[in-house]
């Protein structure tokens, strides 16, 4: 008999033998073609207009509905929503001069748009409805804008719509098991899988061919529209208007997708890389100046934070395919090593005062330190011990710090109550703790501590891409894909693997440095594996997943919204470590790689490759994932 | 392509003689199962060794053992006088490169990245370097992606460097794997099955890149179940059945004798009517006893941790230009070749701290 | 009480609940090499699915003929969870490379968790679960608890059992076949996923027994008492030799009777007296594992198990 593959067979994919316009079929709806798009224009101006309307005879729904002739609250955001649709709505019928919004001419961009802001507009009527007791307390201008939004929907799903062809693999027996044999279920699960809209994968043209002002300007603007949109949604003061807002957001950046204007602008950004990356800091600079507000800048660095410090993890885990389920006590280490050299009077080291840099170095090392203890016993084995064993570790360093109090054991870290009256830091003279003046704006102790972790959030994003793509970052992606091959070309794993480890632990020590000083006290509830408020180890690997294993957007992205989430939804509270939960199984059944996939860019501009067939997609997916030992 | 005729003849491709790689008295048990028994193998510079046998006959657990994925239960490997160290990095550095039966390529890293991590021990920028990015990163950077290039190039793979090595072809990825085990600059290049699953003409075109291997000056010990494949190419041939060594010699004496003819062949070979056999399908059944054995594959008793991490980084091998272009259609009867060509050095002064020598000629 | 029969003692009683915990691990990891993340969760809703089952008896009935009642509940909440938890959570993925499967286990094992929290009545706070009686049984000097003489005695039925299901019967000995090679097995007939179901199922169906032995021992279980319980559990799988049943009882015997012995005995050390007692029993637990992979990665009873190239 011959070997049988213990990893998974390297399926080949056939290039190109499906052209996706193969799978352009027809619309949702039955409609003919100039109805469609009568309808679909028809439906923007009528929710357009409803906008100016008022929706309600109270003020009592918030955002103040009321108002004839000027549109507030969630009304603005079904306004944009109709704006956006119409735009691309015209430019995907081949109106000169909106063609750009559409580069791939696909009509789904716009039954997408079309979907949000009828999703936004309905979630405004039923909430008035619901909320005030009845229809009753809806004004004409809310009907109005019900009908029209419906009208713009029904208009879209009559569009000619891409749509994914069917897996030619055996992916369908595969995930139905038995009930592929079932007509039902197999007749739902087949529409279900071509509802699936066609994210982009249709050639657009290659933007490298317009006057490099425009992609310079593209840029700028992007960064801009990028600061205003989530500003905007932070300043958002009521649940349903951040509901509202999530709506429209999700579905205009999926709309962006599927008109290949995402697609589009990755490429820009690969071609203009440095230019990015600069603007990309400028729009992160600017947010304390844009929302000058404590409350926010504190949200800010915490995001800051938590979005470096699973930068970190995602070397270990996506880069190496690590499982470390204890990273976010290397957080802890950092953050206790620099209260205890803080010169906080509860420091057993009272009198002890490092400055920044030298307290940045010691909670660095002291994670390093630990890391390596850690990791040097356990690498050389199969990884899931290592997963068994951080997670270990996890909980010694939880139990530990709670009980080095003196009493229950040595006294290093107060038990639980901790190490409190962590003096402010000062950075060449400039104290964090004190507000400065900048011209007619004045930057707060956590704004100032937002650009100061700002900076070392450069620094970590600029470790993980330079390390990620060099030999030592090449080898660290072989060991994940394959370590007994990876190995065998002469890359010795246990080497290599303990600088991913050491390193992902130095940098999560670094980020913990900043964090005693920003919280004023370091205490252990923090730093345990799961909890109802990041960080703790559970989040850091959610944020990782979510956001998209080995990229580094992703995990700052997906820290941003495992931060911003809870805090906006506040009735969630009792319930959101079970959707926490629930959420983890969901985007690990349909969307291994996160929100950001893991792509090369490489490849998004070859003819061929951007005909891949959808298996590929699919396919992709857990690609970013990796295997944990081999 | 016209390797119809082959092999009867005397046999051509004498190697020089200098022993590369001496496996003595090699045996690998698990458990209750000898899968190697005492098999002792030699292999001379610039030659290209055919390994055969039954499924189950221990051939790819013999290439484990020769690359340091198994500890053999007893015996030695040397190369170049030098005793292996069990540890498969160590073995690669040392200049032994393999491929694998089941292609074990990095699915989701680019073509030309896999070749690239090929280079790693000809390398030896570490994380510092990678994170300060001075002149000598760029240049060792760039280096190497010629070097890679240069190797796509020669297996044919140069136009999809970009693509994701899980979307080639079956038959490119063998060539792939055969391009990274190339890149580390190997003296003695393993090849476990390289054209299981190909159809005849790719099968005819790896035997001509073995051959261009070969005249690099890198030997080669090749596993194959397609005799035509072996007898075209083969200076020497070993037949392994039930994890002994049972013949050993050119073409023409293991064709002719009559236990590997009993125990593998089936019937005596005849070039023509030799099936091109894909994969799994040897002429003839294997021994009743070698299928019953292998599938008592109970007790798993193998290779793992042995304590101390030798000290890594030597003094980095030189990089040294070893491959060129195939030359096209060639003949596959060529000349002895008694001493292959060294070819010259790179010019460039990055490559190596010290030696420019040609490894393959030490 | 401090001898150190008493210590044994006591880990042994310890030992034999991680012991029963940790079968459920080590053999849906030797079957499928899936660290099943969300098995502590599983034993704690055993418990909670046989604490229903004594509140819906009527009040001031024995607890000796309740028992078996709450077993089977317990047993009937946790084998479906467990079963469940394969067929919708685990299976789909099970092509995909290891992290998924994993992460999923972790999301499940919180949603779980969560979910009796937010939704089981009370149990925000510890539950109080029914006792056998608190007076002790001596035995020379060492005292024992009637909780652990039940919990014992569960261990070594469900161990006998389960080692003559594994020797004697086709489907212990297709589950053999399947952890040894799985492809193999399935080309040689066997239906692994039923197999896979079944390892789910004993191990649902020993963590509800330890589920109710904990309850029985502690006298109150807690939402989030799988946390805790599931690592050590794991441990001891890992400390036995993962994959191998014996072992992962083994592990848990070890595991359970160092642990009481550190508690004790280790303030007693020149320089550590700070570092004994309760508080530090879980972390002596790990420093035990890791010293054990250093010196015996593949565990006290595991084979050692080459990567075939
Ligand atoms: N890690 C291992 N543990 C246990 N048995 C093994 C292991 N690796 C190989 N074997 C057994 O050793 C024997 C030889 O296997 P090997 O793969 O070396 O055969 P082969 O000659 O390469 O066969 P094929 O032509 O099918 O590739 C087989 O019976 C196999 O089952
Ligand atoms: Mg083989």
């Amino acid at each position: 008999m011959t070997d049988i593959p213990l990893t998974e067979p390297l399926q080949p994919t056939p290039l190109g033998t499906t052209h996706p316009d193969a799978a352009r079929s027809d619309s949702f709806v039955t409609l003919p073609p100039g109805v469609a798009r009568i309808a679909t224009l028809v439906g923007v101006a009528g929710t357009i207009v409803s906008t100016f309307m008022s929706w309600t005879y109270t003020s009592a729904f918030p955002g103040d509905l009321t108002v004839n002739g000027y549109p507030g609250g969630l009304q603005v955001l079904t306004l944009i929503g109709a704006i956006l649709t119409g735009l691309v709505a015209l430019g995907a019928f081949g109106v000169k001069g909106l063609t750009w919004l559409v580069p791939n001419r696909s009509p789904n961009a716009v039954l997408l748009l079309a979907a949000g802001t009828f999703a936004t507009t309905w979630y405004a009527v039923i909430a008035i409805a619901q909320e005030l007791g009845g229809l009753a307390n809806l004004n004409p201008g809310g009907f109005v804008a019900a009908v029209a939004s419906l009208v713009l929907l029904v208009g879209t799903l009559g569009l000619p719509i891409d749509r994914q062809p069917l897996d030619p693999s055996g992916a369908e027996y595969y995930e139905l098991g038995r009930l592929s044999e079932n007509g039902p279920a197999r007749g739902t699960y087949r529409w279900l899988r071509q509802a699936r809209l066609n994210h982009g994968e249709l050639p657009v043209p290659d933007p490298a061919r317009a006057p490099a002002w425009v992609q310079y300007l593209t840029i700028v603007v992007v960064a801009a529209a990028g600061v205003k949109v989530l500003t905007y949604g932070l300043a958002t003061g009521y649940t349903e208007l951040f509901i509202g807002y999530l709506i429209l957001v999700v579905f205009t950046l999926w709309a962006f997708i599927a008109a290949g204007l995402t697609r589009q602008f990755s490429k820009i950004t690969a071609d203009h890389r440095p230019f990015a990356a600069l603007m990309g800091v400028v729009a992160a600079v600017a947010y304390p100046f844009v929302q000058n507000n404590e409350h926010w800048a504190n949200l800010g660095v915490n995001i800051l934070i938590f979005g470096t410090v699973a930068l970190g993890l995602n070397i270990v885990v996506g880069l190496t395919g690590l499982l470390d389920l204890g990273y976010v006590a290397f957080l802890g280490v950092g953050a206790y090593a620099a209260a205890l050299v803080s010169g906080s009077q509860y420091s057993i080291w009272s009198g002890v005062e490092f400055p920044f840099w030298a307290a940045a170095l010691t909670g660095m090392a002291a994670s390093l330190v630990f890391g390596v203890l850690i990791g040097a016993p356990t690498l050389r084995l199969r990884g899931d011990y290592l997963a068994i064993v951080t997670l270990g570790f996890g909980e010694i360093f939880r139990i530990a710090v709670n009980n080095l109090d003196g009493v229950s054991g040595p006294k290093v870290t107060n038990g639980p109550n901790g190490i409190s009256q962590i003096p402010d830091l000062s950075v060449f003279g400039y104290n964090l703790g004190d507000p400065h003046q900048f011209g007619s704006i004045t930057l707060g102790r956590f704004a100032n501590y937002y650009l100061l972790m700002l900076v070392i959030t450069v620094i970590v994003v600029l470790v993980f891409t330079r390390a990620s793509d060099s030999r030592i970052g090449r080898s660290w992606i072989a060991i994940r894909e394959d370590e007994t091959a990876a190995t065998a070309m002469g890359i010795n794993g246990f080497r290599v693997k303990l600088i991913a480890f050491a390193l992902g632990a130095s940098l999560a020590g670094l980020a913990g440095t900043v964090s005693a000083h920003v919280t004023y006290s370091v205490v252990p509830n923090p730093y345990q594996f799961s909890g109802a408020a990041p960080p703790n180890s559970a989040f850091l690997l959610a944020a990782v997943v979510l956001g998209g294993m080995g990229t580094v957007s992703g995990p700052v992205l997906g820290a941003a919204l495992l931060y911003i989430v809870p805090e906006k939804l506040g009735f969630l509270q009792r319930y959101e470590l079970f959707a926490f939960g629930v959420t983890l199984i969901l985007i690990m059944r349909f969307r291994p790689e996160g929100i950001i996939p893991n792509r090369r860019r490489k490849l998004e501009f070859h003819q061929d490759e951007a005909l891949l067939p959808a298996q590929q997609a699919l396919g992709d997916g857990t690609a970013a994932l990796g295997k944990a030992g081999a | 392509m016209t390797t119809t005729t082959s092999t009867t003849t005397e046999p051509a491709r004498t190697p020089d003689g200098t022993p590369l790689l001496e496996a003595s008295g090699v045996i690998m048990r698990f458990g209750g199962l000898t899968a190697v028994r005492d098999v002792s193998l030699t292999v001379n510079s610039g030659e290209i060794v055919g390994l055969i046998g039954p499924n189950g006959a221990g051939k790819t657990t013999f290439f484990n053992c020769l690359t340091g994925l198994y500890i053999p239960t007893e015996g030695s490997v040397t190369y170049k006088g030098t005793v292996l160290p069990p540890k498969p990095h160590l073995v690669t550095k040392a200049g032994v490169a393999r491929t694998f039966q089941n292609i074990r390529l990095f699915a989701n890293m680019t073509v030309l990245e896999n070749v690239l991590v090929g280079r790693h021990t000809r390398t030896r920028e570490g994380l510092i370097s990678a994170l300060i990015r001075g002149p000598g990163y760029h240049r060792a950077e760039a280096r190497s992606r010629e070097r890679a290039m240069e190797l796509l190039e020669f297996t044919g793979l140069a136009a999809k460097a970009d693509h994701l090595a899980r979307n080639l072809p079956y038959g490119e990825q063998r060539k792939l794997e055969i391009a990274r085990a190339l890149a580390s600059e190997p003296g003695l290049l393993l090849l476990d099955e390289p054209t299981a699953g190909m159809n005849p003409q790719e099968t005819r075109a790896t035997e001509e890149l073995v051959f261009a291997i070969r005249d690099q000056g890198i030997a080669v010990l090749v596993i194959e179940h397609d005799m035509r494949f072996i007898f075209n190419l083969c200076d020497r041939v070993a037949v392994l059945v039930q994890g002994e060594k049972l013949v050993e010699g050119t073409s023409e004496v293991v064709q002719n004798d009559e236990r590997v003819v009993a125990a593998y062949l089936g019937e005596p070979f005849e070039p023509e009517a030799a099936p091109a056999t894909a994969g799994s399908g040897p002429a003839a059944e294997p021994a009743p006893e070698a299928a019953e054995e292998s599938a008592e594959e109970s007790a798993e008793e193998a290779a793992a941790e042995p304590a101390g991490e030798p000290a890594e980084e030597g003094a980095a091998e030189p990089a040294a230009e070893t491959v060129a272009e195939p030359e096209e259609g060639r003949d596959p009867e060529p000349a002895a070749e008694s001493h292959p060509e060294p070819t010259p050095a790179d010019p460039d002064p990055e490559a190596g701290p010290g030696t420019q020598e040609q490894e393959n000629d030490r | 009480m401090h001898t150190l029969p008493q210590q044994l003692a006591n880990g042994l009683f310890l030992g034999s609940m991680y012991g029963l915990i940790a079968i459920g691990y080590t053999m849906v990891y030797g079957i499928v090499q899936l660290i099943n993340f969300a098995h502590g969760e599983i034993f704690m809703t055993g418990a909670f699915g046989a604490l229903t089952v004594w509140n819906c008896l009527p009040d001031g009935m024995n607890i000796w003929a309740a028992l078996p009642l709450m077993l089977i509940g317990g047993a009937i909440v946790s084998v479906l969870i467990a079963v469940g938890a394969e067929r919708f959570a685990y299976r789909p993925l099970r092509g995909a490379p290891r992290l998924a499967p994993l992460i999923t286990a972790i999301g499940l094992s919180l949603a779980l968790q969560q979910a009796i929290f937010v939704w089981y009545p009370g149990a925000d706070n510890a539950k109080d679960f029914p006792q056998l009686g608190t007076h002790p049984y001596h035995l020379g000097s060492i005292a024992i608890q009637r909780n652990d003489i039940f919990l014992v005695a569960a261990a070594v039925v469900c161990m006998v059992g389960l080692a003559a299901f594994v020797r004697t019967s086709r489907t212990g000995r297709a589950m053999q076949a399947t952890a040894q090679d799985p492809d193999t097995a399935q080309l040689m007939g066997i239906d692994t996923n039923r197999i896979i179901v079944i390892a789910f199922a004993i191990g649902g169906l020993f963590a509800a027994v330890a589920g109710v032995a904990f309850g029985l021992k502690y006298g109150q279980i807690t939402y989030n008492m799988g946390f805790q319980a599931g690592l050590k559990a794991f441990t001891a799988a890992v400390l036995g030799g993962i994959g191998n049943i014996y072992g992962a009882m083994l592990g848990g015997l070890v595991l359970g009777i160092a642990e009481a012995c550190a508690t004790a005995y280790i303030a007693n050390i020149p320089g550590m007296h700070q570092l004994g007692g309760q508080g530090w029993a879980n972390v002596w637990a790990f420093v035990l594992l890791i010293v054990v992979l250093l010196v015996r990665p593949q565990g006290l009873l595991g084979e050692r198990v080459a990567d075939r190239a």
